[in-house]
């Protein structure tokens, strides 16, 4: 392997994909420096203004790029593992005092690019004050400036160290990671499901002149009084308190400014102090602290799949633990269900409709059929990188006396249950919710999904075999993602397959009025899928002979 | 003399670099064979083409007397292998990466069940049977994936560095086991840097350099031509050449 790597032998097709992925920091570093261009005369700009009695847009701007600046150098430590910080247990072996490596460990935030471009836009602002002729305002501003991009430092500094400390316990950086994964994403329908049931117009005028009411009477409701702490807490950010200084700054109300930027200099403080203790721990214990995890009795000598050899059920079975025993496998079959809890409770909540920017749900069967695209969408990344997930289990199994064809239904077979379990249970629970619909396309909608993975999943295993990428799955960034060319085919893949099993339900419901008839349809498809999926995987098979030299060499690959 | 591993011209290039270049092995059934060389001399890639993980560019190979390029699957029921990159599942646990080896060679379960049983407990592994083997050491790692190798009872082990980060006292119930085997009528074809332990259970050598067998045959016919070498080190360093180098003095240390 040693020999392999050394002499870069690849083919075409790993030339190309190392070449996409070696690409990408020199576009970002090329991007840089325009960007940065930009942002320091957008902060000249709104300087230059600043001290004029209108309101300047251009700053408001700047006040949200300064807040998704700190944004990112809380969650960039856990996006983004490869810009891991300098290995503290490396350095510790030299003679280096504590403080020393601390400082070190800080400055090296001045290489994430959110940091240097907010260094750009605050220098802009600075200049900007200084040409306007507002000299002590540009002076504050450069201060300002400067104690806002320690503070960043200081964020992004106590952030990494936090997260080697959570992470240096595999199982609890497991459970981070996990909990990143689902709920993040889940973010974003929070507004939906916290605020009030849509309806007309008057419906949401009337609504809004009652909470008026309310809160002229003082009442207040738990999410109110909540997001108003939240509001509070808001304005004592590092960049609020920076936007807060200039402003009373530009505008000659020094003692205001001057109380502003203290805050700022006391939460530089703070938070230095705090990623100092924070990094003295990391330094006290660096290694790992994780005991060792005990799995769940095993299911290999259980379940058995009638027609399916031993070979192939003991692949099934290695890929379930590797997927149930992942944080982004767990991630894979939790998600769908969250995403149809989301919906289901919005629906509720808006009396059995929901315009779901997509389509608009209005039954249970609609619920169910977006669900099932969501559990068949949330296997992707397991899918069409089946063999480079298992590393160096891989070789285990190319060492094995298993026939290719084996191998590659075994892993059909595992990703095919999960896709299964998580879309059966998502529609039984959508038809306990909302039992609408004829019972028909509720059967027709299952054999469709069937037979949609059946069609596609020969497909996705020779993509696999042709665009592996060594993944981490407990990375929650992209070092968990499949190639982003798998990916995309992958995609185009399931939509191809999945076409015919919706032509035929609208042949059954649309053109023929029949839906009892969806049923048969789709169960004769599903016969029609299975017949090509074996003589597919057949070819898919000469696909992974041919490439599994190739494979055996990424899964290593870090 | 009946041959567990024949090769003719293997060769196997990447790129320019030719990584074995046309050897020519001849590992006889029963015999312990000390694969030696430099690091990078070609003894990894040698496994990996022999196993089957690595196409030959050119050449011939019989394992068992079979053609592991067209039989691969009856090749690789007759062998077991412990890679240079363990072969393990990470997520696995220990119990489990062996009933796995036992499902895929179509054992039956009650015998799967006792040798697994005693390889882990051979091992010392017994109470690390149910953890997941991402937080097993590298020494675990190693034991255990020795214990798949040997759960099958192969009629040919194949074993890179197999003594690499394991304890005195499992490396020398480990030795022990691997001489019964051999004892038993099975091969062993070992590669190893630890050259005293080559040299005491190994009964046939081959050395590789630069990718070219340079000497293969009986440890002690080997050492007889060899201007009769006091040891295995001193053969070793005879044939790769070791002693041309000029030798390099830090008197500052």
């Amino acid at each position: 392997m040693n020999s392999l790597e050394r002499t870069g032998a690849r083919d075409t097709l790993e030339r190309f994909s190392l070449a996409i992925e070696q690409i990408g920091p020199i576009i970002a570093l090329t991007l840089l420096a325009p960007s940065a261009v930009g942002l320091a005369a957008l902060g000249a700009y709104a300087g230059y203004w600043l001290p004029g009695p209108d309101r300047v847009a251009m700053f408001d701007l700047l006040r949200i790029l300064l807040l998704v600046s700190s944004a990112f150098c809380v969650v960039g430590p856990l996006l983004m593992p490869s810009m891991e910080r300098t290995n503290t247990v490396r350095l510790l072996l030299l003679p280096i005092h504590r403080r020393t490596l601390y400082i070190a460990h800080a400055a090296s935030a001045f290489s994430e690019p959110w940091v240097l471009l907010a260094v750009a836009a605050l220098a802009g602002v600075s200049a900007g004050l200084f040409v306007a002729g507002a000299v002590v305002a540009a002076v504050l501003a450069l201060v300002a400036g400067l104690l806002l991009i320690l503070a960043l430092v200081g964020m992004s500094t106590l952030c990494a160290s936090f997260l080697h400390l959570i992470f240096r316990d595999r199982r609890r950086g497991e459970l981070l990671a996990l909990i990143f994964i689902v709920v993040v994403p889940l973010l974003g329908l929070l507004p939906s499901l916290m605020g009030p049931p849509s309806g007309t117009r008057e419906e949401r005028l009337a609504e809004r002149r009652a909470r008026a009411e309310r809160l002229a009477r003082g009442e207040e409701h738990l999410n109110e009084r909540g997001i108003r702490i939240a509001s509070s807490a808001f304005g004592f950010l590092p960049s609020e308190l920076y936007v807060r200084s200039m402003r009373y700054a530009a505008h000659r109300d020094r003692t205001t400014a001057a109380a502003s930027l203290a805050g700022l200099g006391l939460s530089v403080a703070i938070l230095h102090a705090l990623g100092m203790l924070t990094f003295s721990g990391l330094l006290r214990s660096p290694g790992s602290s994780a005991p060792r995890q005990a799995a769940r009795a095993t299911l290999f000598d259980r379940a058995r799949i009638p027609g399916l050899s031993r070979a192939t059920m003991a692949v099934a079975h290695a890929q379930l633990c590797l997927t149930l025993r992942t944080p982004r496998g767990r991630s894979m079959l939790l998600s769908p269900l969250l995403v149809f809890g989301m919906f289901a409770i919005l629906l509720r909540r808006n009396g059995g409709a929901f315009d779901a920017g997509f389509a608009t749900l209005n039954s249970g069967l609609g619920l169910a059929t977006v669900s099932a695209a969501t559990c068949l969408m949330a296997i992707l990344p397991f899918a069409v990188n089946q063999f480079a997930i298992d590393r160096a289990g891989l070789t285990l199994a190319l060492l094995s006396p298993l026939g290719r064809r084996e191998l590659l239904v075994g892993k059909a077979v595992a990703n095919g249950l999960l896709v299964g379990a998580s879309t059966l249970f998502c529609a039984a629970a959508s038809w306990m919710l909302l039992p609408s619909g004829h019972p028909a396309l509720w059967i027709g909608l299952l054999l469709g999904l069937a037979a949609t993975y059946t069609l596609a999943a020969p497909g996705v295993a020779v993509l696999s075999a042709i665009f592996p990428r060594a993944v981490d799955l407990n990375s929650i960034g992209r070092g968990s993602n499949a190639h982003g060319a798998a990916n995309l085919l992958g995609l185009l893949l399931f939509a191809v397959a999945g076409a015919p099993s919706i032509l035929l339900t609208l042949l059954a419901t649309g053109l023929l009025h029949r839906p009892a008839l969806a049923p048969v349809l789709m169960l004769v498809w599903l016969g029609i899928c299975w017949i090509c999926s074996r003589l597919l995987f057949e070819g898919a098979a000469q696909v992974f002979a041919r490439r599994s030299e190739n494979l055996g060499m990424v899964k290593s690959e870090r | 003399m009946e041959l567990a591993v024949e090769t003719r011209g293997l060769t196997r290039v990447f790129g320019s670099l030719r990584a074995v270049d046309g050897i020519d092995l001849a590992v006889p059934t029963g015999s312990f064979f000390g694969f030696l060389g430099p690091n990078g001399a070609g003894k990894s890639t040698t496994i990996k083409c022999l196993t089957g993980l690595l196409r030959p560019s050119s050449g011939t190979m019989r394992i068992l007397g079979l053609d592991p390029l067209t039989d691969s699957v009856a090749v690789k029921r007759r062998i077991g292998v412990v890679p240079e990159d363990l072969a393990l599942f990470d997520r696995l646990t220990a119990l489990e990466t062996l009933t796995f080896v036992a499902e895929v060679h179509g054992l039956d379960r009650t015998v799967a069940r006792d040798r697994a049983a005693d390889l882990l407990r051979l091992m010392d592994l017994q109470s690390a049977g149910s953890a997941l083997v991402t937080d097993f050491s590298h020494g675990m790692r190693k034991k255990l994936s020795l214990a798949a190798a040997l759960l099958p009872a192969p009629r040919l082990l194949f074993l890179d560095e197999p003594f690499e980060g394991i304890d005195a006292v499992a490396s020398r119930q480990i030795k022990d086991l691997l001489q019964s085997f051999v004892a038993r009528g099975g091969t062993i074809f070992l590669t190893s840097h630890i050259l005293e332990i080559v040299e005491r259970l190994s009964t046939h050598i081959g050395v590789i350099a630069g990718g070219r067998l340079v000497a293969q045959g009986p440890i002690e016919e080997l050492r007889a031509g060899a201007s009769g070498a006091a040891s295995l080190e001193e053969l070793f360093i005879t044939l790769v050449g070791g002693d041309t180098r000029v030798p390099i003095a830090l008197d500052w240390i």
